[in-house]
């Protein structure tokens, strides 16, 4: 690309044409970015790592003058008598959702595959759970779990399925599981775009070749789509479970983490610990953990990019 | 300091020969931070403390109830703090023991419009912190029990002598109950956020507890009489996630024969309840014993940031002196001995205004979110069965005792 053609006046020097069109430029370029990480990214993580050893309340956020606690808010946490139980629904909400928002989406992957009449709109009809805000989306799922005047137990008992309502949300044995469906319901858009996508991308030829040597479509099925997938489906697994972890909104529209921790997860623990109690240490260190958790899974996200191939 | 600056404005202006700023220089801008939207309280006493106090101007603006604390933080530390604002009763201790409020005790000694001894002890003591005062209530609330009258003779029972203890809120409870149509006996909310302490710390204060003094043994006589409600389905379960608005909405519609909530329910009721409703003093573990109902509503406060603080106590005297309309016109409770003339539903106002005498205010606590969720944790976790009354209540004793020592 030839350089910029501007008069002599105004290229004082190597500075300014430095920038333009030599190294300055893509030194430039690079700082905003890792000036961008630094302030909007990293920042935060140390913040949020400094507040984890401090005993922090809403008055002190803006100082750094906080009493130093080192690990005793870590010793808080782990040791809270519904810590255990958090943790426990914090891991059941995350495998039970990913599980089932990939095993559905895959599924309705597959199916609008076979390109029937109106395939595609009922596939941009599928992303409405998509583009709905979450907070609305719990407002709705209220409504529909509501135990006394739910549109679910109405339907069931219509149906002479049950005899009496259920208490979705109000029973610790089923609150956890009221928010999974939610929040299954949530994903599915997201799992069933980017495994349509995928899909798309395998070349037809590949099975043409196969079902002319005699492969049945389940042979075709493990031995041409799950491994070419293999990209999507790791990257569709790390990033619900990152959306998953992320997931505020159901929580504070259907149970508040109640009755009685019983639907309590990790994050909103966090957030419950931070802005209803004011101890943002104890939140922190929550937040802390879970990044650990997070980068974790990122690093699987970015490895299985990184296995994406161009056919 | 205000001279000085008028002074200076007034010179300021004549040089410059801009005489009309000057009158605009001299008027005092107050900040008032309100969780009322535009028609209500703050809004209306505002304009007309403005029409009477032409000098001083107050800026409105409206803060949503569970953000207050939160922004509030925030403005302090970025120092543009308002300099009156509303905060929920429980949170002026919160407030006054970081060194955030004016203590006002001296103004309130030289005042000839607030006198310290004409507000209820409940209130006061929200206010209350150490030796100061910080704050003075705008209004008040508390909960009562309103039930169904047209229920109660339908079911045989007298609507003119309510349930006056536990036992015969139960029996009350059980024969008005009706699951084949959809009616339960009684609607309360037992939610794990501030309003289940709200409602549940009466409970534990008539049967000899509060909020410090929680692990006792009256204490887990009332824990398990709510649960033997919800036990029995006297109680929908869902009054474990219900706040008090919603619970009281299956009351007005006919789904509850009682309900457990304050007088923010009247405008509503009104409208959507087609029955004789009623109201009666919260029940007593049994006859003759002590009396205790919940504290709610909020004050105004002065911010110790504040620049003009004799106009902002002004404003507040003025706010004060209103106490006698605040039951007609915005629906809250004297928080002090007035006389309220021809007050709208008479005999409900009559029951809530003997109630406020026993409210009694939840703290006060620099930490009183951290008691409160304790007292909430023990609720739920026996109401769900996870613990014994006994156990709940001294898990929460040890958490609390943790915070407030």
């Amino acid at each position: 690309m030839p350089a910029l053609s501007l008069p002599r006046s105004f290229r004082p020097g190597l500075t300014l044409g430095g920038l333009i069109d030599g190294r300055g430029f893509d030194t430039l370029l690079v700082m905003t970015a890792l000036g961008y990480l630094a302030v909007f990214s990293a920042w935060p993580l140390v913040y949020n790592l400094i507040m984890s050893l401090q005993e922090v309340d809403l008055f002190s956020l803006a100082s750094f003058d906080r009493p130093f606690v080192g690990l005793g808010n870590y010793r808080d946490v782990l040791g809270a008598p519904e810590m255990p139980q958090i943790f426990r629904n914090t891991a059941v909400f995350v495998a039970a959702s990913v599980s089932l928002q990939l095993a559905i989406g895959f599924a309705l992957a597959l199916f609008f595959e076979l390109r029937f009449p109106g395939a595609s709109f009922l596939r941009g009809l599928f992303l409405a759970g998509w583009i709905m805000p979450p907070l609305v989306v719990g407002a709705i799922w209220s409504w529909i779990l509501a135990g006394d005047f739910g549109v679910l137990n109405y339907a069931l008992k219509s149906l002479g399925i049950i005899d009496e309502n259920i208490f979705w949300l109000s029973d610790p044995a089923r609150s956890l599981w009221s928010v999974i469906i939610a929040n299954i319901w949530l994903g599915v858009p997201f799992n069933l775009i980017l495994l349509s996508v995928g899909l798309a991308g395998i070349p037809e030829d590949l099975y043409e070749a196969a079902e002319m040597d005699g492969a049945t479509r389940v042979q075709r099925f493990f031995t041409i789509t799950l491994p070419l997938m293999r990209a999507q489906l790791g990257a569709v697994i790390s990033l619900g479970t990152i959306f998953t972890l992320q997931q505020f909104d159901l929580f504070a529209g259907l149970t508040q983490g109640g009755p009685s921790n019983s639907s309590n997860v990790m994050q909103y623990w966090s957030w419950q610990l931070s802005f209803q109690e004011y101890q943002i240490g104890l939140g922190s260190v929550i937040s802390v953990l879970m990044i650990g958790v997070v980068v974790g899974l990122a690093a699987i996200y970015v490895r299985s990019t990184r296995h994406e191939q161009v056919y | 300091m205000g001279l000085n600056k008028t002074a200076k404005a007034a010179l300021l202006a004549t040089s410059a020969g801009l005489l009309p700023l000057a009158a605009a220089a001299e008027q005092t801008v107050l900040d008032l931070w309100t969780i009322d939207d535009p028609g209500e309280y703050h809004y209306v006493l505002a304009k007309e403390f403005e029409e009477a106090n032409p000098g001083i101007k107050i800026n409105v603006r409206t803060v949503q109830f569970g953000d207050m604390i939160n922004d509030l933080a925030r403005a302090i530390a970025a120092g543009d703090a308002p300099d009156v604002t509303y905060v929920d009763n429980p949170e002026v201790a919160l407030l006054a023991a970081r060194g955030l409020l004016l203590d006002i005790a001296p103004m309130i000694e030289d005042s000839d419009i607030v006198n310290r001894d004409d507000i209820f002890p409940g209130p006061l003591s929200s206010v209350t912190w150490k030796d100061g005062i910080y704050g003075l209530p705008r209004g008040a609330n508390t909960i009562a029990l309103y039930y169904n009258a047209d229920m109660f003779r339908a079911a045989g029972l007298d609507p003119d002598a309510p349930p006056a203890t536990w036992a015969e809120l139960k029996a009350a409870a059980e024969a008005l109950s009706d699951p084949d149509d959809n009616v339960y006996g009684l609607a309360f909310s037992a939610i794990a956020t501030e309003e289940g302490t709200f409602q549940f710390l009466p409970w534990l204060q008539m049967a000899g507890g509060d909020y410090d003094h929680v692990d006792t043994e009256g204490g887990a006589e009332a824990l398990a009489f709510w649960k033997s409600l919800l036990d029995a389905k006297l109680a929908s379960p869902d009054t474990l996630i219900r706040s008090q608005w919603d619970s009281t909405a299956t009351f007005n519609a006919g789904n509850a024969a009682m309900a457990i909530s304050g007088p923010w329910e009247l405008p509503r009721m009104a409208k959507e309840a087609t029955f004789d409703y009623r109201a009666a003093m919260l029940p007593v573990p049994e006859a003759g014993a002590t009396r205790a109902s919940a504290l709610g509503e909020g004050d105004n406060v002065i911010l110790a940031s504040t620049n003009h603080p004799a106009e902002a106590f002004r404003f507040l005297e003025f706010l004060y002196a209103q106490m006698p309309r605040v039951w007609n016109e915005f629906g809250y409770l004297p928080a002090a001995e007035v006389a309220v003339e021809n007050p709208e539903n008479e005999a409900i106002y009559r029951v809530f205004e003997e109630s406020m005498k026993y409210a009694r205010n939840r703290g006060p606590s620099p930490e009183w979110p951290q008691v409160s969720k304790a007292i909430q944790g023990a609720m739920q976790s026996a109401l769900t069965g996870q613990a014994t009354p006994e156990e709940a209540l001294a898990t929460a004793q040890g958490k609390i005792d943790r915070v407030l020592d």
